[in-house]
């Protein structure tokens, strides 16, 4: 179904979900920092900057409880988390890049065992992207086949026309539902121009050599070189809308506490060590070595996508200065 | 279960502890009971599977089970304490309540075991992995041919189920070969003395119609698959499980695995030639 929508359309759209009680996540400022927060007025979002971290976290939290659990004498009771307590969410603004991550989670939460608290959430969030017209020299979603105007992920994809407003194609039925919830918000499509769109400079890696490379390469010198600068400080992996390793802590007192599952990150040292002592990956380079193979080798061969949308936020975050996509390309034309 | 009908995957079963057994001065043994009637009915595992065990306020520990899955209504693991969750698991007392997520992972393909010899390897802590299946093996006796138990540590008080090697050593249907690292012998000490790959080279069982299940620290695994090569295995022929840090259990946290292979689902049991062909990340 395509679409129009005002600016002031949209707006109108937002503060009516938000008034009836639907939580409505976009990219808003956060003591200066850009972030997907829930807006208490559609005045709050932004579209100009890209959230310092992805939207990831609208449907697995950096933070979330799993269960809790009291003790008394012998006996412990535990209860479980109502999922029915996930709020029905719309998240909009969503960078497109953002948004293609989502659908490549859904593999690892669903297989076999299926993780509720991603999937409710998912089943719950219709998601409403936005065509993305400010690249920076770290973007590189062209690089692994994606583009501004990628529309994976979205419900409901948003490209924003000359002369104000938004183009509106709906990918699924959330999306149709939404306008059709809406009518009077939405008009016929107009023939404005889009604006125009980021243009990230990277070159398009071949996916296939690269990972034809790390198919025979565990053991190579070049993850030292590549990786020795590797702090461990995990920053990559927190900002990264398709890092999803996480560990679970228990967290409370003696009595009573709750169980939670907590973003983890395989730059962390602690992350595969033994209780012995043992460590698998005793050093940096190794640990560099799964972030690359798990994104662009072990994901593929078990669920056939990369784990790397080029939102490029790992560039710029890293306080060392490794730049994924360079030792990507690089490994690409080896 | 925790299968795909549970709601909250993460959710443990309540188990009460049973009985409490110290293998050595930093080993024990919990003999675990399901509190829900149900559970304890329909619990099913098969030997080599593992669990996620809690003690409440302090987190989870993977480790097997490493009671039979034909001895039913209880499950029992075996740990050293060496860490959080192990010094608080511990602490518990009999009556106290613990929580069990599993069963967990791959399991020995034992059916494929009919008819065959079979040969324990197994070096110190190691040996719960393997004792499921041992006793899996034994109260299905004459499914088997000959049963060789060659198991060692690094003293006499570092051997876990003291008492089950005294009963393997009794049973004529059962070869025990039990040995200590040189220096860990007492005055007492009525077996080996050696480190398992020698003493295994010295039993010499035979490869034919045999399968061998090796299970223990990487530096006897390291030594330990050269002797079954030169005795007549081959890789195929050759079981041992892995183990790495661990937090889901189901496939989902990203920790455990080795290259590209998962050691919560597509093991923890892999053939020797399995684990050849993964990277050196265990």
């Amino acid at each position: 179904m395509q679409k129009y929508i005002s600016q002031h359309n949209l707006n109108t759209l937002l503060d009516k979900l938000i008034a009836a009680g639907t939580r409505v996540v976009a990219p808003r400022m956060n003591t200066g920092t850009p972030l997907y927060e829930p807006l208490t007025s559609s005045s709050e979002m932004i579209t100009d900057q890209l959230p310092r971290r992805s939207a990831k976290e609208a449907f697995f939290p950096v933070c979330e409880d799993i269960m809790t659990y009291e003790k008394e004498g012998q006996k412990v009771s535990v209860s479980d988390i109502d999922p029915a307590r996930f709020p029905e969410t719309v998240l909009v603004g969503v960078r497109p890049c953002d948004a293609a991550a989502i659908p490549v989670l859904d593999a690892v939460f669903s297989w076999d065992y299926k993780d509720e608290f991603f999937l409710e959430r998912r089943r719950k969030t219709t998601i409403v992207g936005l065509a993305c017209t400010t690249a920076d020299d770290a973007c590189f979603c062209s690089a692994v086949g994606l583009s501004p105007a990628e529309t994976k992920g979205s419900d409901l994809f948003l490209t924003p026309l000359e002369g104000g407003g938004y183009a509106c194609e709906t990918f699924s039925e959330k999306g149709e539902t939404l306008i059709a919830n809406h009518p009077e918000l939405f008009s016929e499509p107009n023939n404005a121009p889009p604006l125009p769109l980021a243009q990230p400079q990277t070159e398009k890696f071949d996916l296939k050599r690269v990972k034809a490379w790390l198919d025979e390469h565990f053991e190579d010198p070049s993850w030292d070189s590549i990786a020795t600068r590797c702090v461990g400080c995990g920053a990559c992996a927190f900002v990264c809308p398709a890092c999803h390793c996480f560990d679970i802590v228990d967290e409370g007192t003696e009595k009573a506490g709750t169980r939670r599952k907590n973003w983890d990150a395989c730059g962390f040292w602690k992350f595969t060590h033994h209780a012995s002592g043992h460590n698998p990956r005793d050093q940096q380079p190794k640990r560099y070595r799964n972030r690359i193979m798990h994104k662009f080798k072990y994901y593929d061969d078990k669920f056939g996508q990369t784990l790397c949308s080029g939102c490029g936020r790992c560039i710029r975050v890293c306080p060392v200065g490794i730049d994924i996509a360079a030792i990507v390309d690089e490994i690409g034309k080896k | 279960m925790c299968d795909n009908t549970n709601k909250n995957i993460y959710l443990p079963y309540l188990a009460t502890v049973a009985e409490i057994i110290d293998e050595t001065p930093d080993v024990r043994t919990l003999k675990l009971v399901f509190q829900d009637e149900q559970v304890r009915e329909s619990f099913a595992f098969r030997a080599g599977q593992f669990g996620e065990y809690s003690a409440f306020g302090a987190g989870e520990s993977t480790f097997c089970i490493a009671s039979s899955p034909t001895r039913k209504g209880f499950i029992e693991c075996c740990f050293r304490s060496v860490g959080r969750v192990t010094e608080e698991l511990r602490r518990l007392e009999v009556g106290d309540t613990m929580g069990v997520r599993g069963p967990y992972g791959n399991s020995f393909p034992i059916e494929e075991f009919y008819g065959k010899n079979l040969v324990f390897v197994a070096g110190g802590i190691a040996l719960p992995p393997l004792r499921t299946l041992i006793w899996n093996c034994l109260d299905l006796r004459d499914k088997f041919g000959d049963i060789t138990i060659v198991y060692g540590a690094r003293t006499e008080s570092d051997l876990v189920y003291k008492r089950e090697l005294q009963e393997w050593q009794e049973r004529a249907d059962v070869r025990l070969v039990k040995t200590v690292d040189p220096g860990g012998n007492g005055p007492e000490w009525d077996g080996r003395v050696g480190f398992v790959p020698t003493i295994l080279e010295e039993a010499a069982p035979s490869a034919e119609n045999t399968i061998a299940l090796v299970c223990g620290p990487p530096v006897m695994i390291k030594f330990t698959l050269p002797v079954l090569e030169k005795l007549g295995f081959s890789d195929e022929q050759v079981y041992t499980t892995l183990e790495n840090r661990m937090k889901c259990g189901l496939g989902k946290c990203g920790r455990c695995n080795v290259g590209n292979v998962y050691v919560c689902k597509d093991g923890p049991v892999f053939t020797a030639k399995q684990v050849k062909a993964m990277p050196v990340e265990f």
